[in-house]
Protein backbone atom coordinates (compact mmCIF):
# COMPACT_ATOMS: atom_id res chain seq x y z
CA UNK A 1 0.00 0.00 0.00
CA UNK A 2 2.96 2.34 0.79
CA UNK A 3 4.26 2.25 -2.85
CA UNK A 4 0.72 3.12 -4.06
CA UNK A 5 0.34 5.72 -1.79
CA UNK A 6 4.22 7.12 -2.54
CA UNK A 7 3.13 6.73 -6.75
CA UNK A 8 -0.08 8.53 -6.49
CA UNK A 9 1.48 10.89 -4.29
CA UNK A 10 4.36 11.79 -6.66
CA UNK A 11 1.92 11.81 -9.97
CA UNK A 12 0.12 14.57 -8.15
CA UNK A 13 3.39 16.68 -7.86
CA UNK A 14 4.10 15.84 -11.17
CA UNK A 15 0.79 16.62 -12.75
CA UNK A 16 1.39 20.31 -12.15
CA UNK A 17 4.66 20.13 -13.73
CA UNK A 18 5.67 20.48 -17.51
CA UNK A 19 6.85 17.79 -20.11
CA UNK A 20 10.11 18.78 -19.18
CA UNK A 21 10.13 18.74 -15.99
CA UNK A 22 8.27 14.91 -15.50
CA UNK A 23 11.07 13.55 -18.03
CA UNK A 24 13.85 15.27 -15.53
CA UNK A 25 12.40 13.38 -12.52
CA UNK A 26 11.86 10.08 -14.71
CA UNK A 27 15.24 10.12 -16.37
CA UNK A 28 17.46 11.38 -12.68
CA UNK A 29 15.18 8.70 -10.99
CA UNK A 30 15.48 5.39 -13.29
CA UNK A 31 18.60 4.18 -14.88
CA UNK A 32 17.54 1.92 -16.68
CA UNK A 33 14.40 3.56 -18.73
CA UNK A 34 13.08 3.50 -22.26
CA UNK A 35 11.61 6.22 -24.36
CA UNK A 36 8.48 4.09 -26.81
CA UNK A 37 8.76 6.15 -29.91
CA UNK A 38 5.96 5.15 -32.41
CA UNK A 39 6.89 7.59 -34.95
CA UNK A 40 4.77 10.08 -34.79
CA UNK A 41 4.63 13.24 -32.58
CA UNK A 42 5.69 11.87 -29.97
CA UNK A 43 9.50 12.72 -31.19
CA UNK A 44 9.53 15.73 -28.98
CA UNK A 45 9.86 12.90 -26.02
CA UNK A 46 13.15 12.11 -27.87
CA UNK A 47 14.18 15.81 -28.42
CA UNK A 48 13.02 17.10 -24.48
CA UNK A 49 14.80 14.17 -23.30
CA UNK A 50 18.15 14.50 -25.50
CA UNK A 51 18.33 17.86 -23.96
CA UNK A 52 18.36 16.03 -20.30
CA UNK A 53 20.78 13.30 -21.21
CA UNK A 54 22.70 12.05 -24.04
CA UNK A 55 22.39 8.77 -23.35
CA UNK A 56 19.01 7.65 -24.10
CA UNK A 57 17.04 3.91 -24.52
CA UNK A 58 14.89 4.55 -27.29
CA UNK A 59 12.58 1.73 -28.95
CA UNK A 60 10.29 1.38 -31.45
CA UNK A 61 7.72 -1.70 -32.45
CA UNK A 62 7.84 -2.35 -36.10
CA UNK A 63 4.92 -4.30 -36.79
CA UNK A 64 5.75 -5.12 -40.23
CA UNK A 65 2.82 -2.92 -41.29
CA UNK A 66 3.90 0.60 -40.72
CA UNK A 67 4.27 3.25 -43.80
CA UNK A 68 6.86 3.04 -45.60
CA UNK A 69 7.42 7.15 -44.49
CA UNK A 70 7.30 6.09 -40.96
CA UNK A 71 10.34 3.73 -41.05
CA UNK A 72 12.18 6.98 -43.38
CA UNK A 73 11.38 8.73 -40.30
CA UNK A 74 12.62 6.37 -37.38
CA UNK A 75 15.66 6.35 -39.33
CA UNK A 76 15.93 10.42 -39.86
CA UNK A 77 15.02 10.66 -36.12
CA UNK A 78 18.10 8.17 -35.17
CA UNK A 79 20.38 10.36 -37.36
CA UNK A 80 19.40 13.73 -36.16
CA UNK A 81 19.95 12.54 -32.64
CA UNK A 82 22.68 10.54 -33.56
CA UNK A 83 20.83 7.90 -30.93
CA UNK A 84 20.51 4.19 -31.35
CA UNK A 85 16.64 3.31 -31.57
CA UNK A 86 15.97 -0.27 -30.85
CA UNK A 87 13.56 -1.43 -33.53
CA UNK A 88 11.82 -4.36 -32.32
CA UNK A 89 9.97 -7.01 -33.86
CA UNK A 90 6.83 -9.49 -33.43
CA UNK A 91 7.65 -13.16 -33.44
CA UNK A 92 7.62 -14.37 -36.63
CA UNK A 93 6.05 -17.86 -36.29
CA UNK A 94 2.87 -16.12 -34.72
CA UNK A 95 2.68 -13.44 -37.57
CA UNK A 96 2.90 -16.71 -39.78
CA UNK A 97 0.27 -18.35 -37.72
CA UNK A 98 -2.29 -15.96 -38.00
CA UNK A 99 -1.64 -14.65 -41.58
CA UNK A 100 -2.12 -18.70 -42.49
CA UNK A 101 -4.75 -19.22 -40.39
CA UNK A 102 -6.99 -15.69 -41.13
CA UNK A 103 -5.32 -13.72 -43.99
CA UNK A 104 -3.11 -10.58 -44.43
CA UNK A 105 -6.29 -8.15 -43.69
CA UNK A 106 -8.27 -10.42 -40.51
CA UNK A 107 -8.55 -7.23 -38.68
CA UNK A 108 -10.92 -5.93 -41.15
CA UNK A 109 -13.05 -9.02 -39.99
CA UNK A 110 -13.16 -8.49 -36.58
CA UNK A 111 -11.26 -6.47 -34.47
CA UNK A 112 -7.77 -5.43 -34.53
CA UNK A 113 -7.00 -6.85 -31.19
CA UNK A 114 -5.73 -10.09 -32.16
CA UNK A 115 -3.37 -8.77 -35.02
CA UNK A 116 -2.44 -6.09 -32.20
CA UNK A 117 -1.61 -8.32 -29.97
CA UNK A 118 0.63 -10.31 -31.85
CA UNK A 119 2.51 -7.70 -33.81
CA UNK A 120 2.29 -4.40 -30.79
CA UNK A 121 1.88 -6.10 -27.62
CA UNK A 122 3.88 -9.20 -27.28
CA UNK A 123 6.71 -7.65 -28.91
CA UNK A 124 6.35 -4.63 -26.31
CA UNK A 125 5.97 -7.12 -23.29
CA UNK A 126 9.15 -8.75 -23.74
CA UNK A 127 11.22 -5.11 -24.11
CA UNK A 128 9.21 -3.97 -21.31
CA UNK A 129 11.00 -6.86 -18.77
CA UNK A 130 14.21 -5.56 -19.47
CA UNK A 131 13.74 -2.18 -18.25
CA UNK A 132 12.69 -0.61 -14.84
CA UNK A 133 10.41 1.90 -16.11
CA UNK A 134 9.33 3.27 -18.85
CA UNK A 135 7.94 6.59 -21.10
CA UNK A 136 5.62 7.31 -23.86
CA UNK A 137 3.46 9.83 -25.56
CA UNK A 138 -0.11 9.28 -24.13
CA UNK A 139 -1.77 11.99 -24.13
CA UNK A 140 -5.51 12.50 -22.57
CA UNK A 141 -6.66 14.20 -25.72
CA UNK A 142 -6.11 11.08 -28.22
CA UNK A 143 -8.49 9.35 -25.98
CA UNK A 144 -11.85 10.83 -25.54
CA UNK A 145 -13.76 7.75 -24.26
CA UNK A 146 -14.84 6.81 -21.14
CA UNK A 147 -10.95 6.03 -19.87
CA UNK A 148 -10.05 7.96 -16.51
CA UNK A 149 -7.79 10.41 -16.98
CA UNK A 150 -3.87 9.96 -17.56
CA UNK A 151 -1.48 9.97 -15.25
CA UNK A 152 1.90 11.87 -15.74
CA UNK A 153 3.23 8.92 -13.25
CA UNK A 154 1.98 4.93 -12.88
CA UNK A 155 2.49 1.60 -11.64
CA UNK A 156 2.43 -0.05 -14.55
CA UNK A 157 0.64 -3.49 -13.29
CA UNK A 158 0.15 -5.12 -16.50
CA UNK A 159 3.80 -4.97 -18.19
CA UNK A 160 5.62 -5.17 -14.99
CA UNK A 161 7.87 -8.39 -14.80
CA UNK A 162 6.83 -11.01 -12.61
CA UNK A 163 7.01 -9.60 -8.73
CA UNK A 164 8.51 -6.68 -9.51
CA UNK A 165 7.63 -2.84 -10.37
CA UNK A 166 7.46 -0.97 -13.29
CA UNK A 167 6.78 2.69 -13.56
CA UNK A 168 5.12 4.20 -16.94
CA UNK A 169 5.51 8.06 -17.38
CA UNK A 170 3.39 10.06 -19.29
CA UNK A 171 4.81 13.44 -19.70
CA UNK A 172 2.50 14.74 -22.36
CA UNK A 173 -0.50 13.53 -20.72
CA UNK A 174 -1.19 16.79 -19.73
CA UNK A 175 -0.40 18.63 -23.16
CA UNK A 176 -3.16 18.90 -26.31
CA UNK A 177 -2.47 18.07 -29.97
CA UNK A 178 -1.60 22.07 -30.05
CA UNK A 179 1.18 22.11 -27.33
CA UNK A 180 2.92 19.19 -29.06
CA UNK A 181 2.85 21.21 -32.98
CA UNK A 182 4.10 24.46 -31.27
CA UNK A 183 6.39 22.53 -29.53
CA UNK A 184 7.57 20.56 -32.65
CA UNK A 185 7.85 23.95 -34.51
CA UNK A 186 9.59 26.44 -32.11
CA UNK A 187 12.36 23.60 -31.79
CA UNK A 188 12.63 22.61 -35.37
CA UNK A 189 12.03 18.85 -34.67
CA UNK A 190 11.58 16.77 -37.22
CA UNK A 191 8.29 14.81 -38.09
CA UNK A 192 6.61 12.40 -39.84
CA UNK A 193 5.59 13.72 -43.09
CA UNK A 194 2.14 11.62 -42.81
CA UNK A 195 1.26 14.88 -40.84
CA UNK A 196 1.52 16.81 -43.53
CA UNK A 197 -0.48 14.13 -45.86
CA UNK A 198 -3.48 15.07 -43.48
CA UNK A 199 -2.76 12.55 -40.96
CA UNK A 200 -2.69 12.91 -37.17
CA UNK A 201 -2.58 9.94 -35.30
CA UNK A 202 -0.33 7.27 -37.22
CA UNK A 203 0.02 3.59 -36.53
CA UNK A 204 -0.14 0.54 -39.10
CA UNK A 205 -0.85 1.42 -42.76
CA UNK A 206 -3.93 -0.88 -43.11
CA UNK A 207 -5.16 0.74 -39.93
CA UNK A 208 -4.75 4.30 -40.33
CA UNK A 209 -6.04 7.10 -42.79
CA UNK A 210 -5.84 10.49 -42.92
CA UNK A 211 -8.09 12.86 -41.08
CA UNK A 212 -11.05 15.43 -42.24
CA UNK A 213 -11.53 18.75 -41.09
CA UNK A 214 -13.18 18.49 -36.97
CA UNK A 215 -12.80 14.75 -36.99
CA UNK A 216 -10.74 13.84 -33.72
CA UNK A 217 -7.48 12.08 -34.56
CA UNK A 218 -9.26 8.31 -33.14
CA UNK A 219 -11.24 8.51 -36.17
CA UNK A 220 -8.22 8.20 -38.16
CA UNK A 221 -7.70 4.83 -36.74
CA UNK A 222 -9.59 1.72 -37.10
CA UNK A 223 -12.55 3.27 -38.11
CA UNK A 224 -14.79 0.18 -39.13
CA UNK A 225 -15.04 -0.74 -35.61
CA UNK A 226 -17.70 0.85 -33.28
CA UNK A 227 -16.37 2.47 -30.44
CA UNK A 228 -16.98 0.42 -27.67
CA UNK A 229 -17.89 1.87 -24.14
CA UNK A 230 -15.61 0.42 -21.31
CA UNK A 231 -17.76 -0.80 -18.46
CA UNK A 232 -15.68 -1.85 -15.85
CA UNK A 233 -14.54 1.50 -14.48
CA UNK A 234 -14.76 1.87 -10.70
CA UNK A 235 -13.74 5.64 -11.56
CA UNK A 236 -13.78 7.91 -8.27
CA UNK A 237 -16.02 10.18 -9.34
CA UNK A 238 -18.66 7.43 -8.54
CA UNK A 239 -16.53 6.43 -5.41
CA UNK A 240 -16.66 10.40 -4.26
CA UNK A 241 -20.42 10.85 -4.76
CA UNK B 1 5.53 -19.91 11.33
CA UNK B 2 3.36 -20.38 8.31
CA UNK B 3 2.23 -16.81 6.92
CA UNK B 4 -1.45 -16.27 6.52
CA UNK B 5 -2.73 -15.26 3.58
CA UNK B 6 -6.65 -13.74 2.80
CA UNK B 7 -7.43 -13.57 -0.90
CA UNK B 8 -10.24 -11.07 -1.55
CA UNK B 9 -12.35 -10.27 -5.25
CA UNK B 10 -14.22 -7.15 -5.91
CA UNK B 11 -16.05 -7.15 -8.55
CA UNK B 12 -18.60 -4.78 -10.21
CA UNK B 13 -22.18 -5.19 -10.36
CA UNK B 14 -24.21 -3.19 -12.56
CA UNK B 15 -27.63 -1.16 -11.45
CA UNK B 16 -30.01 -4.16 -13.17
CA UNK B 17 -27.60 -6.53 -10.82
CA UNK B 18 -25.52 -7.62 -14.01
CA UNK B 19 -21.42 -8.03 -13.50
CA UNK B 20 -19.11 -6.10 -15.45
CA UNK B 21 -18.18 -7.97 -18.61
CA UNK B 22 -14.61 -9.13 -17.26
CA UNK B 23 -15.82 -9.66 -13.32
CA UNK B 24 -18.21 -12.35 -14.96
CA UNK B 25 -15.05 -13.53 -17.73
CA UNK B 26 -13.29 -14.06 -14.73
CA UNK B 27 -15.38 -15.33 -12.48
CA UNK B 28 -15.97 -17.73 -14.93
CA UNK B 29 -12.72 -18.88 -15.76
CA UNK B 30 -12.34 -19.00 -11.76
CA UNK B 31 -14.92 -21.05 -11.65
CA UNK B 32 -14.30 -23.68 -14.42
CA UNK B 33 -10.20 -23.72 -12.78
CA UNK B 34 -11.49 -24.55 -9.57
CA UNK B 35 -10.06 -21.15 -7.94
CA UNK B 36 -12.65 -19.39 -6.86
CA UNK B 37 -12.66 -21.89 -3.47
CA UNK B 38 -8.87 -20.49 -2.80
CA UNK B 39 -10.48 -17.05 -2.81
CA UNK B 40 -11.62 -16.03 0.97
CA UNK B 41 -14.14 -13.45 0.11
CA UNK B 42 -15.90 -12.11 -3.00
CA UNK B 43 -16.83 -8.43 -2.22
CA UNK B 44 -19.36 -6.62 -4.96
CA UNK B 45 -18.91 -3.54 -6.16
CA UNK B 46 -22.23 -2.33 -6.82
CA UNK B 47 -22.57 1.06 -9.27
CA UNK B 48 -25.36 2.20 -7.54
CA UNK B 49 -23.69 2.11 -4.19
CA UNK B 50 -20.91 4.09 -3.72
CA UNK B 51 -20.57 3.81 -0.30
CA UNK B 52 -20.91 -0.59 -0.89
CA UNK B 53 -17.65 -2.55 0.32
CA UNK B 54 -16.71 -2.79 -2.87
CA UNK B 55 -16.88 1.00 -4.06
CA UNK B 56 -15.00 1.64 -0.69
CA UNK B 57 -12.45 -0.77 -0.90
CA UNK B 58 -11.49 0.82 -4.44
CA UNK B 59 -11.51 3.95 -3.19
CA UNK B 60 -9.10 2.79 0.18
CA UNK B 61 -6.62 1.44 -2.49
CA UNK B 62 -7.02 3.58 -5.07
CA UNK B 63 -7.95 1.34 -7.93
CA UNK B 64 -10.65 2.15 -11.08
CA UNK B 65 -11.44 -1.08 -13.09
CA UNK B 66 -12.66 -4.12 -11.78
CA UNK B 67 -12.31 -7.11 -10.58
CA UNK B 68 -9.51 -6.68 -8.51
CA UNK B 69 -7.77 -8.85 -6.15
CA UNK B 70 -6.40 -7.80 -2.52
CA UNK B 71 -3.89 -9.95 -0.99
CA UNK B 72 -3.40 -9.81 2.41
CA UNK B 73 -0.35 -10.99 4.30
CA UNK B 74 0.20 -11.57 8.15
CA UNK B 75 2.31 -7.91 8.92
CA UNK B 76 2.50 -6.87 5.52
CA UNK B 77 1.07 -4.17 3.23
CA UNK B 78 -2.28 -5.20 1.28
CA UNK B 79 -0.89 -6.55 -1.98
CA UNK B 80 -3.46 -5.15 -5.34
CA UNK B 81 -3.50 -6.92 -8.27
CA UNK B 82 -5.73 -5.62 -11.02
CA UNK B 83 -4.04 -7.76 -14.03
CA UNK B 84 -5.97 -11.34 -13.73
CA UNK B 85 -3.58 -13.06 -14.93
CA UNK B 86 -0.96 -11.94 -12.71
CA UNK B 87 -2.69 -12.68 -9.56
CA UNK B 88 -3.21 -16.40 -10.99
CA UNK B 89 0.42 -16.48 -11.92
CA UNK B 90 2.26 -14.99 -8.86
CA UNK B 91 -0.51 -15.97 -6.08
CA UNK B 92 -2.46 -18.68 -6.96
CA UNK B 93 0.81 -19.80 -8.65
CA UNK B 94 -1.36 -21.28 -11.59
CA UNK B 95 -0.15 -21.29 -15.36
CA UNK B 96 -1.68 -19.07 -18.27
CA UNK B 97 -0.94 -18.81 -21.66
CA UNK B 98 0.28 -16.26 -23.45
CA UNK B 99 -2.40 -15.65 -25.48
CA UNK B 100 -5.09 -15.03 -22.98
CA UNK B 101 -2.60 -12.58 -21.12
CA UNK B 102 -2.11 -10.58 -24.19
CA UNK B 103 -6.01 -11.01 -24.69
CA UNK B 104 -6.27 -9.34 -21.36
CA UNK B 105 -3.61 -6.61 -21.81
CA UNK B 106 -5.50 -5.76 -25.02
CA UNK B 107 -8.78 -5.29 -23.91
CA UNK B 108 -7.70 -4.02 -20.15
CA UNK B 109 -5.08 -1.39 -21.09
CA UNK B 110 -5.29 1.80 -23.58
CA UNK B 111 -2.68 1.19 -25.69
CA UNK B 112 -3.90 2.74 -29.05
CA UNK B 113 -1.09 5.72 -28.50
CA UNK B 114 1.28 2.71 -29.49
Amino acid sequence: MGNITNIVDIDSELAVQTPQEILQYALENHDNIAISFSGAEDVVLIDMAYKIRKDLQVFSLDTGRLHAETYRFIEQVRKHYNINIDVVYPEASRVEKLVKEKGLFSFYDGDHKECCGIRKIAPLRKQLLTVDAWITGQRRDQSPGTRAAVPVMQDDKAFARPDDKLTKFNPLANWTSKQVWDYIRANDVPYNELHDKGFISIGCEPCTRPTGPGQHEREGRWWWEEATLKECGLHAVNIQK
Amino acid sequence: MTVSTKLTMVKKIFADGSPCKKCGEVEEKMRDAGQLEQLDKIVIAYEADPESEGMQLAAQHSVDRAPFFIVERDGQDAEIYTVYFKFVKEVLNAKTSEDEELKEIMNDVDLDFL
